[in-house]
């Protein structure tokens, strides 16, 4: 088995008659994952793609029970009030492709998932695909096959693009993925490198993760701390990105808004150090993950 | 966007925040209305202002003009004064508080920091963690914070700036030193606020460009800037710097330009800019954005770099750099290295490009590492 991405995802594209969601439904589709409705407020009774939308995700419910996943393609304004409805409809796993949603709309989408008990993956998230067995967002983009393999392997990623190069470089050389997460990139995210090590270390086909980290936040050395006492006890090998950013004055935004550095906190060496002291195996380039996984 | 202490005041004074009686000047000449003893504070966006010199007390009258031309002609750790803040001076009982609230990744919500203020304050709490846990408290952003954990006087003032951090979208709304005067009033002496700009949508007020790099920004950054404006489609621009170097870098996606900087740079490769582009742009953004970066002069060599793109149409992105190719005429060597959708097609393009109208293009394809190619830009670029 995969991690959150199963043979029994059932999806719901909260905006699919927009652009991006319209896109995303299709290739979903193509790519063998159940798409059963989607919702656009005032825009219900129509289909995309084959696919029915509703005005309400309350609507798509009654018509759907079997949904199981949101994915949240929807404006920034909107991102809040679309993972509110999703909660409210407790839909166990919601997925927000959306970039630039402010910092305090996710903080209280947070505080509600947790509140609900329900799974958040994002925001400024590229997507999940378990390959061969269906993807949620954009990852992989049209035709994910070339890229992504099926194997043993999970790959954890702040950078949508980076979780792809990753994956490609793994079935480069031979080597599947048991499921890819972009988690995105703003200072705060719904799950972090912790929370999905938690459901790989319970997943039977993984074997092995990769992190792709960057400078800023804490995530990184949460996930070193995990390590070293004992709750994940797979093996890791981790890439860290940002050193070049370092060099600039302090605050210079690029990249993604979370990879930010204050002082010493999040700071290159501070993840370095609380990784390789973790015993975990510091990738120095992205080519070297499959030496580094055998 | 990091805000000015007069800015971030108006914030704080429109939530009910004490400030001294202040008035903010723009050149010597204008006339000071504040009475001595005051205190000359320049606007500039560095930390450390008063070890370098940006504050000055003025108790004579008569030397007050003089003080002012001198703060004018100055640079405070290397940013030129443009502004200064004139206040009046506070007399106030001994002890300063550092009061402050801002989002933490390890409680994944708003935190109150509160402890003992003054200079330096901020690196207690900047650099803390879990083991600071004495000065940091984690904040309930669906209850909003009452008034927990400071003392009984201070509340007020707390949740004044709970208010101002919730309204105006901030990410950091920062007092230090928070102090009580003389008379019994608790005051903000100083403002430090940075502003979410992914709120921007619905703040009202609105701030202009500031210089971050204690220079104001270049004509390339403001122009690079402008390719997003208005249009949604992608971003390519937006995120521009102009640095030292001589190597011209259009790299793809936020994380994989950092990770191929990160590559240039360790290899002793010389960046001219950084900018990144994702999201799909269309072609003119590409066109535009090609033009400003190679418009430097004393270029040794351009390299347009990317991972493997999830849904950002490789054959569009490359033909819009071709685009902004033609009208720079860049003759240097250009490496590229990119993969995605439609990429095979936008090499096959390239090549015939390349041939024809005489640029030195060395294309990889995702079957190349991607920093690998760092290495043959560096070498083509330097000669190596």
């Amino acid at each position: 088995m995969s991690i959150l991405v199963t043979q029994n995802t059932k999806v719901l594209v909260q905006g699919i008659t927009g652009k991006e969601g319209s896109k995303v439904a299709l290739q979903m589709k193509n790519y063998g994952t159940k798409v059963l409705a989607g919702v656009t407020p005032g825009k219900g009774a129509q289909e995309v793609h084959g696919v029915p939308v509703y005005n309400t995700i309350a609507e798509a419910l009654e018509n759907h029970p079997g949904i199981n996943t949101s994915l949240i393609s929807v404006p920034n304004f909107a991102v809040f009030g679309a993972i509110k409805e999703a909660i409210e409809a407790k839909i166990p796993l919601i997925n927000v492709f959306t970039e630039h949603v402010p910092i305090s709309d996710t903080a209280r989408a947070i505080a509600l998932t947790k509140k609900a008990g329900v799974r958040l993956v994002g925001p400024s998230s590229m997507g999940i695909i378990s390959p061969g067995v269906g993807k949620v967002g954009q990852i992989g983009g049209e035709d994910p096959r070339g890229v992504f393999s099926k194997g043993n392997v999970g790959v954890i990623s702040k950078s949508g693009g980076m979780s792809s190069e990753v994956s490609w470089i793994l079935t480069k050389n031979g080597i599947g993925q048991s499921t890819v997460i972009g988690i995105g990139g703003d200072i705060l995210e719904g799950s972090t490198f912790t929370d999905l090590m938690e459901d790989f270390e319970k997943d039977s086909q993984t074997t092995a993760v990769v992190i792709f980290g960057e400078i800023g936040g804490t995530y990184e050395e949460e996930a070193a701390e995990m390590i070293k006492y004992g709750r994940f006890t797979k093996k890791v090998v981790a890439f860290i990105s940002g050193l070049f950013a370092e060099s600039l004055p302090q605050g210079t935004k690029l990249g993604h808004a979370g990879a930010i550095v204050y002082g010493d906190k999040g700071s290159y060496k501070s993840k370095i150090n609380s990784l390789k002291d973790a015993g975990v195996i510091i990738a120095k380039t992205p080519d070297e993950i499959p030496q580094l996984l055998k | 966007m990091l805000l000015y202490e007069f800015e971030g005041k108006k914030l704080f004074k429109s939530c009910g925040i004490n400030i001294p009686e202040s008035q903010l000047i723009e050149s010597a000449n204008e006339a000071i209305t504040i009475k001595v003893p005051l205190v000359l504070k320049a606007q500039v966006l560095s930390g450390k202002r008063a070890q370098y010199g940006g504050i000055v007390k003025v108790v004579d009258q008569s030397k007050l003009k003089e003080s002012a031309l001198a703060l004018f002609g100055s640079s405070v750790n290397g940013e030129k004064v443009e502004k200064i803040l004139v206040e009046e001076e506070i007399s106030k009982e001994d002890d300063e508080y550092y009061l402050s609230f801002s989002y933490s990744t390890e409680t994944r919500g708003p935190v109150m920091s509160f402890g003992e203020g003054g200079t330096g304050a901020e690196s207690h709490f900047a650099g803390a963690s879990r083991d600071k846990g004495e000065y940091i408290h984690s904040v309930d952003i669906l209850t909003g914070y009452q008034g927990e954990n400071v003392p009984k006087e201070l509340k007020d003032a707390a949740i004044k700036l709970w208010e101002v951090f919730i309204k105006y979208d901030c990410e950091l709304a920062e007092i230090n030193p928070l102090v009580v005067t003389k008379d019994g009033k608790i005051m903000a002496l100083d403002a430090k606020v940075i502003l979410d700009d992914d709120a921007n949508f619905r703040r009202e007020e609105k701030f202009p460009e500031r210089n971050l790099f204690g220079r104001p920004p270049t004509n390339s950054e403001i122009e690079a800037r402008k390719i997003d404006e208005g249009d949604h489609r992608g971003t390519s621009g937006s995120v521009y710097w102009d640095l030292d170097g001589d190597i011209a870098v259009i790299a793809a996606g936020g994380g994989g330009s950092v990770v191929n900087m990160d590559a240039l740079v360790a290899l002793g490769g010389k960046p001219a800019n950084y900018t990144e582009h994702s999201g799909n742009p269309p072609r003119e953004k590409l066109k535009k954005l090609t033009e400003i970066v190679l418009s430097k002069p004393g270029l040794k060599g351009c390299w347009f770099v990317g991972g493997t793109a999830n849904f950002t149409d490789i054959y569009e992105t490359l033909m819009g750099f071709v685009d902004g190719l033609r009208i720079v005429k860049f003759k240097g060597p250009i490496v590229i290295r990119r993969g995605g959708p439609n990429d095979k097609k936008a090499f096959e393009e390239l090549k015939i490009i390349g041939e024809k109208e005489g640029f030195d293009f060395h294309i990889y394809g995702r079957e190349t590492p991607m920093t690998a190619t760092a290495k043959t830009m560096v070498d083509l670029a330097y000669g190596k």
